[in-house]
């Protein structure tokens, strides 16, 4: 145990103070969410308030019909209406963006009002997701002039507005906060806590390993007293503690990029706090320990088969492809933890995250799930190990 | 003392050695050494000659327990290499021209490093560590990256390392490969050094010139066999051309005929 302590400790310190390592392990996961958080908050709010201040440009073609609705469009000091256009060229415009929308009424409009049969108007308008507030805002007025002309119409009529409503529904979501927030949020978290859980454990793998080879410093060390599988489990220690670390101040940045953001609605901000409560930090943790394990001893592998920090580096990366995929079938909707989704590694924790963070997981499956992990981890170890100690490998 | 009795080494060739290779056996492996005995006493430098290929670094390696024999013993203090692999490696130094150091520590860092590995206890470490820095005048930059040392000084701090848990037995792979005369110089000293502390010490090379500096046994190895074995004084004594170097190539070609 002391040799494999000399070793953890010697490694430890040489990976620290590896720049590589310090990025991937800690700069990266502390700074990308409170980047993340706060640049997309920011850009989202900006933009709608950009949308919401705008003054709308909108061409409007009458045909000389509902005057009122003109009369409210003028009034209207976030409108500039553009009333002598034709459809064609109105249409070419908000095309190239340079007009909002065009309101076209057909030509016997308010005849077919009066007549009590429904006027058509034609709205166009060129929609991106960007520019969605804009056709809203759009909308909500051409809603306005319906809701008058129908009341218009019930006042002739001598009838309550009321008579319209058959049916009152009234929702009721039993879902807790946490839970609808899960399913936004819970799959896109795991997902990059995986990811850093492998990012954190790549580098020190590669360089503890293959880098050691390619410096030729691992011949020396096989010389000395210390047994293969203690040299391999004092490394071993530090890629895992640098992956599950990486994870680790990943969820701190989420803390600070939250609290570094004011524009976050309250209501949101204390659903996502509840995310960061310790029993489920605790649970989040768990999970990804045996899953770092699972990686460190892949990585570990592959990088000692390897010749150079090069080679490995060139095997290791299209391995980011093999952990993505599972965490991503993990973030579609519909995807559950079950007793077989349990079984399969990093798709078992991606979705068991999303259950922890909805608080709905069940304690069979996690059992099941850490069952799975703990296996995948030991099976992995055991490889790691017969690779290690082949000579084959060491001296390729 | 290294006692080897009937060593051999096998490889196994891969497809694109195989085309290399027109010394291969039919079934595609390899002996890189063939069955050799000798013995390495205290006290005295054994020095394994050999032109490149000829098996010296991987009967050094099996020595250090890098590679496993494929048959034969390997006897250090009368410990088993192969079944006893880390209690031998505790008796063994081991330092090779190409030995890297971990550039990111520095010296101090590095030799307690190997120190711990071996097991010293910290009073013995520190005397051991001082005196070594002293000799080879490294208290200046004990402290530096071994990152930002010279190549000179580098290869101080392998010495030490290699020496630091003051090892019965010294293996030296073609120590002097690549270095300057200044640092080759302290190798040889080293060796001498050794030699004086009552170590057994067993060194290759293919440089004549260091040969005849520090043997006292000499075993000249090709093809993974050996060639000669005995004193070299011996050998001095029975040679036929009129220096070293005729003599090894006369010997060399002998064997391949």
């Amino acid at each position: 145990m002391k040799t494999v302590l000399t070793i953890f400790r010697k490694e430890l310190i040489d990976s620290l103070r590896d720049r590589r390592t310090l990025v991937t392990m800690i700069v990266i996961p502390l700074l990308l969410f409170p980047v993340l958080i706060g640049i997309s908050s920011r850009i989202l709010i900006s933009q709608a308030r950009k949308a919401q201040e705008k003054v709308l440009s909108i061409a409007l073609i009458s045909h000389g019909n509902a005057p009122e609705f003109r009369q409210l469009l003028r009034e209207r000091e976030d409108v500039n209406l553009i009333e002598d256009m034709s459809s064609d060229d109105a249409q070419e415009r908000i095309r190239i963006d340079s007009l909002d929308a065009l309101i076209v009424f057909e030509r016997d409009f308010d005849r077919r009002i009066d007549e009590m049969r429904p006027g058509t108007i034609t709205f166009y308008f060129k929609s991106a997701e960007e520019n969605e507030i804009e056709k809203d805002r759009i909308l909500y007025l051409l809603d306005g002039f319906e809701d008058r002309l129908r009341s218009d119409r019930f006042r002739r009529l001598n009838l309550d507005e009321a008579v319209l409503q058959t049916l009152s529904i009234d929702e009721r979501n039993l879902a807790t906060a946490k839970e609808r927030l899960a399913e936004v949020m819970g799959g896109f978290l795991p997902y990059l806590f995986i990811i850093f859980c492998f990012m954190g454990s790549m580098y020190p793998a590669i360089d503890l390993a293959a880098g050691e080879k390619e410096r030729g410093t691992l011949e020396t060390l096989l010389t000395a007293p210390a047994g293969r599988f203690q040299i391999l489990v004092g490394k071993f220690g530090v890629v895992v503690l640098t992956g599950i670390c990486s994870a680790a101040i990943s969820i701190l940045g989420m803390y600070i990029g939250i609290k570094q953001v004011h524009e976050i609605p309250p209501e949101l901000l204390t659903m996502l706090l509840s995310i960061l409560e310790v029993k489920s930090i605790v649970l989040l943790l768990s999970l990804l320990l045996p899953l770092t394990v699972f990686f460190a001893a892949i990585l570990l592998s592959l990088s000692i088969y390897s010749k150079s920090f090069k080679e490995a580096q060139s095997i290791i990366s299209p391995m980011m492809i093999v952990v993505v995929v599972p965490a991503f079938i993990g973030l579609m909707p519909g995807m559950k933890l079950t007793a077989t989704t349990a079984l399969v590694p990093i798709l078992n924790v991606s979705l068991a995250t999303k259950s922890i963070i909805a608080g709905t997981i069940k304690a069979g499956l996690l059992v099941e799930v850490y069952l799975s992990l703990v296996f995948f981890a030991v099976l992995s170890i055991l490889g790691c190990a017969k690779i290690f100690t082949r000579e084959s490998t060491i001296f390729r | 003392m290294i006692v080897i009795e009937d060593l051999w080494k096998t490889f196994k060739l891969s497809r694109q050695q195989m085309k290399k290779r027109v010394d291969r056996r039919s079934d595609g492996k390899i002996d890189a050494v063939a069955g050799i005995s000798f013995m390495c006493m205290p006290g005295r430098v054994f020095t394994l000659l050999g032109p490149n290929g000829a098996g010296k670094t991987t009967t050094l390696r099996m020595i250090a327990t890098l590679l496993r024999p494929t048959s034969g013993t390997i006897k250090v203090d009368g410990i088993d290499v192969v079944k006893r692999p880390q209690e031998a490696r505790r008796k063994l130094g081991f330092l090779t021209g190409t030995t890297k150091l971990y550039e990111r520590l520095t010296p101090v860092e590095l030799v307690k490093y190997y120190a711990d590995l071996h097991g010293m206890d910290r009073e013995k470490f520190e005397k051991r560590k001082n005196d070594l820095f002293s000799l080879l005048d490294m208290h200046e930059f004990a402290n530096w990256r071994i990152g930002k040392l010279s190549t000179g000084m580098k290869q101080k701090v392998s010495i030490v390392r290699t020496i630091i848990h003051d090892p019965e037995i010294v293996v030296f792979d073609e120590p002097t490969v690549g270095l300057d005369v200044i640092t080759a110089k302290h190798i040889i000293e080293l060796i001498r050094n050794c030699r004086k502390e009552g170590k057994t010490v067993i060194f290759s090379t293919h440089i004549m010139g260091e040969v005849s500096l520090i043997s006292d046994d000499l075993a000249i190895i090709h093809n993974g066999r050996l060639r000669f074995l005995g004193a070299y004084k011996d050998f001095q004594a029975r040679m036929k051309s009129e220096s070293l170097e005729e003599e090894f190539i006369h010997l060399v070609q002998e064997g391949r005929a």
